[in-house]
């Protein structure tokens, strides 16, 4: 077993570094779909990381009419957890409403005290909702009920600035699945090539009596070494040009809402990523074509 | 044993290379196979070690049938039979040693034992001093001797061998032939396909003559056979 799987590394290494030109063309095809595959990525993540900021910061804000009985409060807050979409409920006190106004007004709040004892806010409900799209139709639902005053969320620009960065989200992932079938074309048309330059070798192979397996696992790993030979350049880039981005950026876009993910583990991870992407990419592309030319001749 | 009943090939392209061919061969024999060019010897060879299929008939060699192997048997059948090619077809960037000793890895063998036997089989056909020369260092008489080690290393029952000395001259040819006559001493079933004369005159065997994709000869005594004139189907 081990002796075969010596076997197998030892005939593909041997195998790339007889046709070195191939492997290395076939390397950097991959090396430049997977360059754009990263830079997308890096978008695609970073606005989904700042989407989901943004819809966490997000809740509706609905107030409770006066003539609600305190006990029947309760109900209410039921009956607004059974609507979908909706994944908690916090109830807010008339004496926590105003504490929450004093803070917000910060040193200068105190003169707001004098309203301790007569205070004309209503209760109220922060409503936290499963995805920012679900914003509008979630308050709707929410006024409908009765014994509520009046609902509030960011209103319609922020519901419209979380659908542009959902377009952009899915429009990149999109990109990069493309990529990826583009780069697995590449990459297995060039394997193609440099196995073609072998079909000679493989028949030779057949007549001599080794299995359509034993001939195909030195291609296969041969190919695998190609993608990931073609990720080592993107994976480099990613990891100092995001680092690099980061720090430029301060971490952030405009405002900590804003931020972006960490170097850490994301750079670490994209790179993870790019590195299967690229070994798939060359396993399933080598696969295809020896698959091709075992069947050349008999 | 090999065994030929009522076999045709007829190709795509329309040509009919065999036509109703009936032959037996017996274990431990020596048989030429002679013929013009186009005469079927070729797909004869290539019926034999599975490379194409016989259109009508059966092709039973050491009791399998070969026109019926699945695409991926192929292989595992040709472990029971030596093939010997006019172009040697050895791998290029593989030494004379590690040509051989593939077709000892690829059954598994232990390392040793490969070590043991491409010596061996290396000492037969007097290449021991050319181990480690790579195939194109080779002469063409060299070449083929290599192929036919690698040919024998399996002990195949059975030596197909195409054209052995179609690109060597007549004392490299007497070589190669009296190198397959000490194989066919050793038990080994051998069948040669020739258009030399000269060497089926010289080395007497059993003699196949094919022409037009018939058999039109099949002589015990062996020797120069000419053109049968007057053959039409």
């Amino acid at each position: 077993m081990f002796r075969a799987i010596a076997h197998d590394f030892r005939e593909a290494f041997t195998g790339l570094a007889r046709h070195l030109a191939m492997a290395l063309s076939a390397a950097s095809a991959v090396m430049v779909t997977l360059v754009l595959v990263s830079v997308l990525a890096i978008v695609v993540a970073n606005v989904s990381q700042i989407t989901r900021n943004i819809e966490s910061d997000i809740q509706i804000y609905a107030t409770i009419k006066d003539d609600v009985a305190d006990d029947k409060v309760d109900a209410l807050v039921q009956q607004v957890k059974t609507i979908s979409g909706v994944t908690g409920v916090t109830f807010s006190s008339k004496d926590q409403e105003l504490t929450k106004f004093i803070d917000s007004y910060g040193d200068d709040g105190k003169i707001f005290e004098i309203y301790r004892n007569d205070n004309p806010l209503k209760r109220a409900l922060y409503i936290d909702v499963a995805s920012g799209s679900l914003l509008s139709q979630v308050s709707g639902q929410i006024e409908a009920i009765s014994g509520i005053s009046k609902v509030d969320f960011g209103g319609t620009t922020v519901e419209s600035f979380i659908t542009v960065l959902n377009d952009v989200r899915f429009g990149g992932m999109v990109f990069v699945i493309a990529l990826t079938v583009l780069a697995m074309f590449l990459i297995s048309n060039t394997i193609k090539m440099t196995i073609y330059a072998r079909n000679k070798e493989i028949g030779i192979m057949r007549q001599v009596g080794a299995s359509n397996g034993y001939i195909r696992r030195p291609f296969v790993l041969e190919g695998i070494f190609i993608g990931l030979l073609g990720a080592l350049v993107p994976i480099a880039l990613t990891i100092v040009g995001y680092r690099y981005l980061y720090e430029a950026l301060g971490g952030q876009l405009v405002s900590g809402m804003l931020s972006l993910l960490p170097v850490k583990p994301f750079a670490y991870q994209l790179s993870a990523i790019l590195a299967a992407i690229g070994m798939t990419v060359g396993l399933i592309g080598s696969l295809f074509s020896v698959n091709r030319y075992l069947r050349w001749k008999r | 044993m090999v065994i030929l009943e009522n076999v045709y090939k007829t190709y795509r392209n329309g040509v009919n290379a065999l036509n109703d061919v009936s032959l037996t061969i017996d274990d431990g024999e020596f048989v030429y196979v002679i013929g013009n060019t186009g005469s079927g010897k070729s797909t004869l060879i290539k019926l034999l070690d599975g490379e194409e299929i016989p259109s009508k008939g059966t092709v039973m060699v050491n009791d399998v049938n070969v026109g019926r192997l699945r695409f991926s048997k192929v292989p595992l059948y040709r472990r029971n039979i030596g093939v010997v090619f006019q172009d040697y077809r050895l791998l290029e960037y593989k030494t004379i040693y590690e040509n051989v000793a593939y077709s000892l890895e690829v059954i598994g063998l232990p390392s040793l034992d490969i070590h043991r036997r491409v010596r061996e089989v290396l000492d037969i056909v007097d290449l021991q001093d050319k181990a480690r020369s790579f195939p194109n260092q080779l002469s063409g008489g060299q070449q083929q001797r290599a192929t036919i080690a690698r040919a024998i290393a399996n002990k195949p029952k059975l030596l197909i061998a195409d054209e052995p000395t179609g690109n060597l001259d007549p004392h490299k040819s007497n070589e190669i032939v009296e190198l397959l006559e000490k194989i066919n001493g050793t038990g080994t079933t051998v069948i040669m396909v020739t258009h030399s004369d000269y060497l089926v005159d010289k080395y007497r065997h059993r003699t196949i003559k094919l022409q037009e994709g018939h058999v039109v000869a099949d002589m015990k005594e062996g020797g120069y056979m000419p053109d049968v004139q007057s053959h039409r189907p």
